[in-house]
């Protein structure tokens, strides 16, 4: 039997084994876990505990970044801090919706930009957002593809788009060039989308929203909201302006010196080991979910499955590869997040330079697609936190259903990015 | 569901883990902490520690040891880098053939087989890579630990949203800043990484080397591949031992141009900020191509994948890729020759500077007897000859 065959056949055995654990109700995240261990089986590797515990460690980082965020978050929300702010906006901007979407626009881009990290963009400011959003009459299944979009668009922007990065040192090519290729689609797909998806003439009812809205502390001001973030800001900046004498303290350190100092400006009394653990309980299908996929990769690896997959996408021919970058892009982020990169990124990026388009704006053009992935299973990342911190009560397929449009709109954009790589060669300035 | 029932699942799910971890977990310790024997070849004169040219890496695990061979007449310097990326093994067995086997007439050669020793320590996540590989040889074998590409998290961590190169301030992927060969010419008050690239930086200094030489393996679908990288002070001497190697060594090298604005890259940084001349060698390993098919011990020591044979059909590659593959042999062969020619023609163009160096294999000599070969056995060594990596 050929390696291919082989390949494929433990391929099937994983999808089966998935499809029938599911059938029978079992968890997203032990579907997959049963599925890499039917894998590691049928591929002769017995069970490894080696490859199924560092599997499960793959993603340690993205998961501390998840707890610390919503710490903080969820520490500003007891404090009365984000009914303060939504007060205050709405009582400010309830007039002008078009300054109000540029703001919320900003609000979003930036936390993502800045990290690389599309949940630091929903975990820091989306949940505050969506209220407001929600008080201007969007329904929650909206809000939450514009978070969606936005925070997925927000990882992308530079200066900090890992998948542009990673992709970049895997050919050998400076990070240099990204700036405007990456800013200004998603930028302009960023107002596109929270337009087409927020925009209505009906008024903002100030009056009920703030009947509605919890009253903050009297004790609750500006200070106390913004200084947390001003400290997260700080540190943030700092690593950037000084960073070969500001200590590297890591994503998950900086939210948690914001937490502590949203604990300690609080006007009301907090139960910091209730907050903690209601914070972890709250997470702990998405750190599930991130464990298992971890492992699952590393299965696929282990049995040449991932190999297999990445060798199929990149061997179609050329014009099949552009017409389905929309499709292949986003499920390859959907399965292996920030390593679909290197394993899809590095060998398109070197056909897209082979064959004489700019590997710059291609790969951007690229970057701007990979994010849509987010939403979809098995992971669904992004997606089903922004589901939570929405606290949308309406089934997860409600948010895919609003952002078949813009994402549509960002899948074209994308692949024409791609296609007229060369044309746009100016953006890079280079 | 009931009580008694879910707690019987729990339990089984609490033990299964605990089983799980404890496997692992001794697999981890054992690679961790696998001791790699160095029998010394007669030509070795000092063994040093890295921290004894710059002390702030004193006590940690990258306080690697330096291999010193001196000849008896005064010449050259030339410096081998080796396990800058322990994913590469054959850039590290290369160093091990040179400081088991050589013995150096002229000039000094200085070798180091684990430059980023803390990277031979981990396995990449997500890359299930085996944690060790054997090499055979007529007593038995020895055993090599695999490693990644970026220091260990257990010696460095947390990494930076994004990493800022010193001096140059380019923004590069966040976990490059614990990638050796990102992060020259280092800094002493740095991460671990950056202090390593400091100590190397200091030593070429310090021991004035003529010319240092970076030893790596690449993807085939890597552009930079086959080749010698040479800073702009090499490059004339890279391009005559590319030529004279494909003419003369039975396989064919190539010749690239450092880019000035890549920054962190030995081939860059060693040449802007210290006299010597920089080049980088890369040799072809499928086993990190990103359409390898299984990841395991006989890819990585044979370099024989069907998809990647694939990949190279569809014009994706950048080398050759047939059902022979890439056997470990070729690799480290290749890197000894292209050494060992780039020494030579470096001494004759400088003969006051000539470094001779006499008993290391060529490649074609690695091929018919095997890596192994050149590996001597510690059971049967004076223990006084016998260092650890």
């Amino acid at each position: 039997m050929s390696i291919f065959a082989s390949t494929q056949i433990i391929l099937a055995v994983m999808v089966v084994t998935y499809i029938i654990t599911k059938a029978l109700k079992v968890s997203t995240e032990l579907s997959m876990f049963a599925a890499a261990i039917a894998g590691a089986l049928a591929g002769g590797a017995g069970i490894p505990a080696r490859h199924i515990v560092e599997g499960a460690f793959t993603y340690l980082d993205i998961i501390l970044i998840f707890i610390t965020a919503t710490l903080f978050m969820n520490i500003l929300k007891e404090s009365g801090g984000v009914a303060y702010v939504i007060r205050g906006i709405l009582r400010k901007f309830h007039r002008n919706k078009v300054v109000l979407f540029v703001l919320i626009t900003f609000l979003l881009l930036i936390p993502g930009a800045l990290t690389g990290a599309g949940s630091v963009t929903v975990l820091i400011t989306g949940s505050m957002i969506a209220v407001v959003l929600g008080y201007m009459g969007i329904s929650k299944p909206k809000t939450a593809a514009i978070i969606f979009i936005l925070a997925g668009l927000s990882a992308a922007a530079p200066p900090v788009s890992l998948w542009a990065m990673i992709t970049a040192a895997g050919v050998n090519m400076p990070y240099v060039g990204f700036f405007l290729p990456l800013l200004i689609p998603c930028l302009l797909l960023s107002l596109l989308t929270i337009f087409i998806l927020g925009w209505s003439k009906k008024p903002v009812n100030l009056k009920k929203a703030l009947e509605e809205l919890p009253e903050a502390s009297p004790k609750m001001n500006w200070l106390r909201v913004f200084l947390p973030f001003l400290v997260f800001l700080l540190l943030v900046l700092a690593g950037r302006i000084w960073p070969h004498s500001f200590p590297v303290i890591g994503l998950p350190l900086m939210f948690m010196a914001a937490a502590s100092v949203s604990l300690l400006l609080s006007p009301v009394r907090l139960n910091f080991l209730k907050i903690s653990r209601e914070t972890v309980h709250q997470l702990l299908p998405l750190i599930g979910t991130l464990t298992c996929v971890g492992i699952l990769v590393q299965i696929m690896t282990l049995t040449g499955v991932r190999g297999l997959i990445a060798i199929t996408i990149v061997t179609l021919p050329l014009i099949v590869v552009l017409l389905t970058l929309f499709l292949v892009l986003p499920v390859s982020e959907a399965v292996l997040m920030w390593g679909a990169a290197p394993v899809l990124g590095v060998p398109l990026v070197l056909l897209f330079n082979t064959i004489g388009l700019n590997p710059i704006i291609a790969l951007a053009g690229m970057s701007v697609i990979w994010p849509l992935g987010d939403a979809l299973p098995p992971t669904a990342i992004i997606g089903r936190l922004t589901h939570t911190a929405v606290e949308m009560r309406e089934p997860y397929s409600r948010l895919l259903k609003y952002c078949l449009i813009p994402g549509a709109i960002i899948m074209i954009v994308g692949t024409l990015m791609v296609v007229f790589s060369k044309k746009l060669a100016f953006l890079t300035l280079l | 569901m009931s009580v008694k029932w879910l707690f019987i699942r729990k339990g089984i799910s609490a033990i299964s883990g605990l089983i799980l971890l404890v496997f692992a977990g001794v697999s981890f310790y054992k690679s961790r902490h696998l001791k790699e024997p160095v029998v010394l070849s007669p030509g070795v004169s000092q063994v040093k520690k890295l921290s004894e040219y710059f002390t702030g890496i004193k006590g940690t695990i990258n306080d690697s040891n330096v291999y010193i061979l001196e000849g008896e007449k005064p010449g050259g310097t030339i410096l081998l880098i080796g396990g800058t990326h322990p994913e590469e093994p054959a850039a590290r067995l290369t160093t091990w053939i040179f400081t088991e086997n050589a013995v150096v007439e002229q000039g000094k050669l200085i070798v180091i087989n684990s430059a980023n020793r803390s990277a031979s320590t981990v396995t990449r996540l997500g890359g299930a890579y085996p944690p060790d590989f054997t090499i055979p040889t007529s007593w038995g074998g020895q055993k090599f630990r695999m490693g990644d590409r970026w220091s260990n998290p257990l010696d460095q961590w947390p990494d930076p949203e994004v990493y800022i190169h010193y001096p140059s301030r380019q923004e590069l992927a966040y976990v490059d800043i614990r990638n050796l060969n990102r992060t020259f010419p280092g800094r002493p008050n740095g991460t671990l990484t950056e202090k390593t690239c400091y100590a190397l930086t200091q030593l070429i200094r310090k021991e004035k080397v003529d010319i240092v030489i970076d030893l790596h393996e690449a993807e085939l679908q890597y552009p930079v591949i086959s080749t010698i990288v040479a800073h702009q002070n090499g490059l004339d001497l890279a391009a005559l031992a590319s030529m004279i190697i494909s003419g003369t060594e039975g396989f064919n090298i190539g010749v690239e141009y450092s880019p000035p604005a890549l920054h962190g890259l030995s081939h860059r940084e060693i040449g802007d900020h210290t006299d010597a001349i920089s080049l980088l060698l890369e040799a072809p390993e499928p086993f990190l191509d990103a359409t390898r098919g299984r990841t395991d011990r006989a890819l990585l020591l044979e370099g024989k994948d069907e998809f990647v044979v694939k990949a190279g059909r569809h014009g994706l590659l950048f080398e050759k890729m047939d059902e022979n593959g890439w056997p470990i042999d070729v690799r480290i062969g290749r890197h000894c020759s292209t050494i060992l020619q780039i020494i030579e023609l470096w001494s004759e163009e400088k003969p006051d500077k000539t470094v001779k160096v006499r008993e290391v294999p060529r490649y074609t000599d690695v091929i018919e007897k095997g890596t192994g070969y050149f590996l001597r056995n510690p059971a049967k060594a004076d223990p006084k000859k016998i260092y650890y990596e």
